[in-house]
This record gives C-alpha cells, sequence and structure tokens, in this order.
C-alpha cells in the first residue's frame, strides 16, 4: 500500500519537480540530487498527504528540501542555462527561424535565471507549472495577496530586463 | 473601473484568477482606454515568451534512481505507529463510507469512473506503454482504431489551439474497451478516453491526486480528459474539442 501511494503520487510529477528544481539550483546536476532528496523525503511522508493536491504537496517537498540543503539566505550566483537544450518543443520547420526561435527563447530564459530568487519561484510556479496562486500561496507558504503582487512585480522586472536586452543591440 | 484599479487586477486576469463580474469589468475598461489596452498586450506578449522557453523534463536516469531508491525507513515504523494509524484510517474510512452513503448513487458511481480514469492515465505514464500509435496526424489516427474496437472515436487535431496530438492506445477503463487519444500541452500529457454510452451525464470536473479530470458525453459516447494540466487548461481543451 505505501509503495502503491508513493507510485500513484509522486512518479507522475517527477518532470514538474525536475523543472521547479531546475529553476531553484539553476543548474541540472543539483537539481538532480534535489529531486532524489525530495523523493526519499515524500516516500517517508506520502502518509501524512492530506489534500488531494500530490503535485502542489511534492513541489512544496522540493522547495523545503532545498531551503534545508542551502538555507534562505541562498545567493547562488547566476549560473546561465547552458546545457544541451532542448530543441523538440518548437515546431518550426525552417531551420534559420528555429535558430531565431531559439536565441529569443534563450534570452528569455537567462532573463528569467537573473530574477530575485523571490520573483523568479513564483513565476515559475504559474507559467511552467500551471499552479493558481492558491496553490503558489501553498508550495511557497505566502498569502494570496502576496502571491499576486509578487507575480506582478516579477513580470514588470522581466518586462524591464528583456526591454534592456531588446536596446542593447541584440536583434528582435 | 479606473486606470489604477485595472492595473491592480492585470495579472489576475491574465491568469484566470479574476470572478467573472471582475474580469468583465477589466475587459469593458481595456476596450475603451489604449494605455491599459496596451499594458495588457505586454503581458500576454511576455507570457507567449515565457512560455515558448522550453520545458525540460527529468532525465530518464532520475525517474530510474528515484523509482528504484533503496527506502529503508519505512520498515522501521513502530508497530505500535502502524496500529495507530491503522486506527485513524478506520475512522475516516467510516466517516467517508458516511458521507459517500449520504450521497446519490451516481455521484458515486461518476467518482468510481474518475478514479478509474486517474488510474488508466497513471498506468500509461509509469507503463512506459502511452502510444500504440504514435503520430500527430488525425487521419493516421483515427483509422489505426478501426479493426480494433467496435465503435469509431472521433480524433481531432487540436494543435492550433495549442495541444498537440501525438497519438492514440488502446486502454481499458471501469470495464470499459476505451480509445485512448493523446494530446500535450507542453511537455504535459492528456489523456482522452472515448467509448460508447448513452447515459448522458452533466459535464464534471474533478481534481484527483493533482490530476484535473473532466468528463462529458457527445454523440453517444462519452469522453473522458485527464492530465496534470490545471482545470481552466483542461476546460479549455474540453472546449476546444466541442467546437
Amino acid at each position: 500500500m505505501p509503495a502503491q501511494t508513493f507510485e500513484a503520487t509522486v512518479a507522475p510529477h517527477l518532470d514538474a519537480a525536475f523543472n521547479y528544481a531546475r529553476w531553484l539550483a539553476r543548474n541540472d546536476a543539483d537539481a538532480e540530487d534535489l529531486v532524489q532528496d525530495a523523493s526519499l523525503r515524500a516516500w517517508r511522508f506520502v502518509g501524512s498527504l492530506r489534500s488531494e493536491d500530490a503535485r502542489a504537496w511534492f513541489l512544496t517537498i522540493v522547495r523545503n528540501t532545498w531551503f534545508d540543503r542551502f538555507g534562505r539566505a541562498n545567493t547562488a550566483p547566476t549560473v546561465a542555462f547552458d546545457e544541451a537544450r532542448d530543441d523538440r518543443s518548437d515546431g518550426t520547420p525552417d531551420p534559420e527561424a528555429r535558430v531565431i526561435a531559439r536565441e529569443a527563447s534563450d534570452r528569455v530564459q537567462q532573463a528569467i535565471a537573473a530574477l530575485p530568487a523571490d520573483f523568479r519561484e513564483v513565476l515559475v510556479l504559474r507559467e511552467f507549472e500551471d499552479l493558481s496562486y492558491k496553490e503558489i500561496a501553498a508550495v511557497v507558504g505566502i498569502p494570496i495577496g502576496t502571491v499576486m503582487s509578487r507575480l506582478a512585480r516579477a513580470r514588470d522586472r522581466l518586462q524591464d530586463l528583456l526591454d534592456a536586452d531588446a536596446t542593447e543591440g541584440a536583434p528582435t | 473601473m479606473t486606470c489604477d484599479d485595472a492595473a491592480r487586477v492585470l495579472d489576475p486576469y491574465i491568469d484566470g484568477e479574476l470572478g467573472p463580474a471582475e474580469a468583465d469589468a477589466f475587459r469593458q475598461h481595456v476596450e475603451t482606454c489604449p494605455t491599459c489596452r496596451g499594458q495588457l498586450e505586454r503581458r500576454q506578449a511576455l507570457r507567449r515568451a515565457i512560455r515558448r522557453v522550453p520545458y525540460r523534463p527529468a532525465p530518464e536516469h532520475l525517474r530510474t534512481a528515484v523509482a528504484s531508491a533503496p527506502r529503508p525507513r519505512r520498515r522501521s515504523i513502530q508497530p505500535l505507529l502502524a496500529w495507530a494509524a491503522m486506527l485513524l484510517l478506520g475512522v475516516s474510512l467510516g466517516a467517508a463510507g458516511a458521507v459517500l452513503a449520504g450521497r446519490s448513487r451516481g455521484t458515486a458511481a461518476a467518482e468510481v469512473l474518475t478514479e478509474a480514469v486517474v488510474d488508466a492515465h497513471v498506468r500509461a505514464l509509469m507503463g512506459d506503454h502511452l502510444l500504440d500509435v504514435p503520430s500527430s496526424d488525425q487521419h493516421t489516427v483515427k483509422p489505426w482504431f478501426v479493426g480494433k474496437i467496435d465503435f469509431a472515436p472521433p480524433v481531432t487535431d487540436l494543435s492550433a489551439d495549442g495541444f498537440a496530438l501525438v497519438g492514440g492506445r488502446l486502454d481499458y477503463v471501469a470495464g470499459h474497451a476505451a480509445a485512448a487519444v493523446v494530446y500535450r500541452r507542453r511537455q504535459h500529457t492528456i489523456d482522452l478516453f472515448i467509448w460508447p454510452d448513452d447515459t448522458v451525464g452533466a459535464e464534471e470536473t474533478a481534481s484527483v491526486r493533482g490530476f484535473s479530470v473532466r468528463r462529458w458525453s457527445r454523440g453517444g459516447m462519452s469522453f473522458s480528459a485527464i492530465s496534470d494540466i490545471g482545470p481552466a487548461e483542461l476546460a479549455a481543451f474540453a472546449g476546444a474539442l466541442q467546437r
């Protein structure tokens, strides 16, 4: 029974956990460690899962594992994502258009990575994991009103970063 | 609505977090105010740019490592604790039973069906058997079912709506042979289970174990869509299918 519960609740959300961990850790190796540790914890505590939302619960554990390891004042230097990129999700057949699209998405990715951690995580949970404000509030442990204002400020900041990027002469 | 109000609800609006009345008020304001409309368009462009960033799924070796990690601590649980847990479980099951008994039989049947849909989806995701026919072409996927099941499931390509068709498989859900048509939204998998069913019920949405499930009937067929995307997106998917 516990094994089944674990497989059914946690395993389907590994992609979400890894993606979120990558944005927290900002490199693949740490993200993998983080997800492994978080999975062990999830295994131990899966019996305490009360809410129906296993994904938000697992993401909360990922987040707690991260902060337990590195502390709240974690200010790891911004590392650009330079690992192998995933071209699949961009269905453009034209190679040149693909390169341009990829450069644009690289710029966005780097701008998100450059956001302050508090802003980055609400943005990532909203845009990449489609979490509702309520779910984000539960994962991050802040009131819904704070989710809303942080998200707004994160987007303002991101828009500024990308605008500054564009005026520096990058092709658009 | 003033421009200050509009600025305040801009983000909740694009996130689908506003009530219908407030969303209407915002839309009306934006129609008459070019400044706020510009802000809205900027936000929407930003969202499109963000969502073009590739979503990286967990690498296979991580998946394997998590699935096969040793888990010694489970076994050291004190027997007393285990008994306490059993007792608690008994009490809550009793309570759940009482609640269930109070509901109509139809609701209970719908819940059983929803659970079966979740199980079938998880089975497919974990068992590495998501697709019998991998294809993004509806004219390949639809005929593939011919001769394998005794009905012709509708297969629609929804890539224009952001739901890419990736293929289909045969599945078995709650005693029905079902056609499973598989879509992808970014890296999220959506299973659409279809089987013949004349008992037409109202469209319903449920949230189970972190998955959104939406069920409806049409043309003598029962449709059950399930995914780990949010309920609002799944509703958009159902809406696109029923257009």
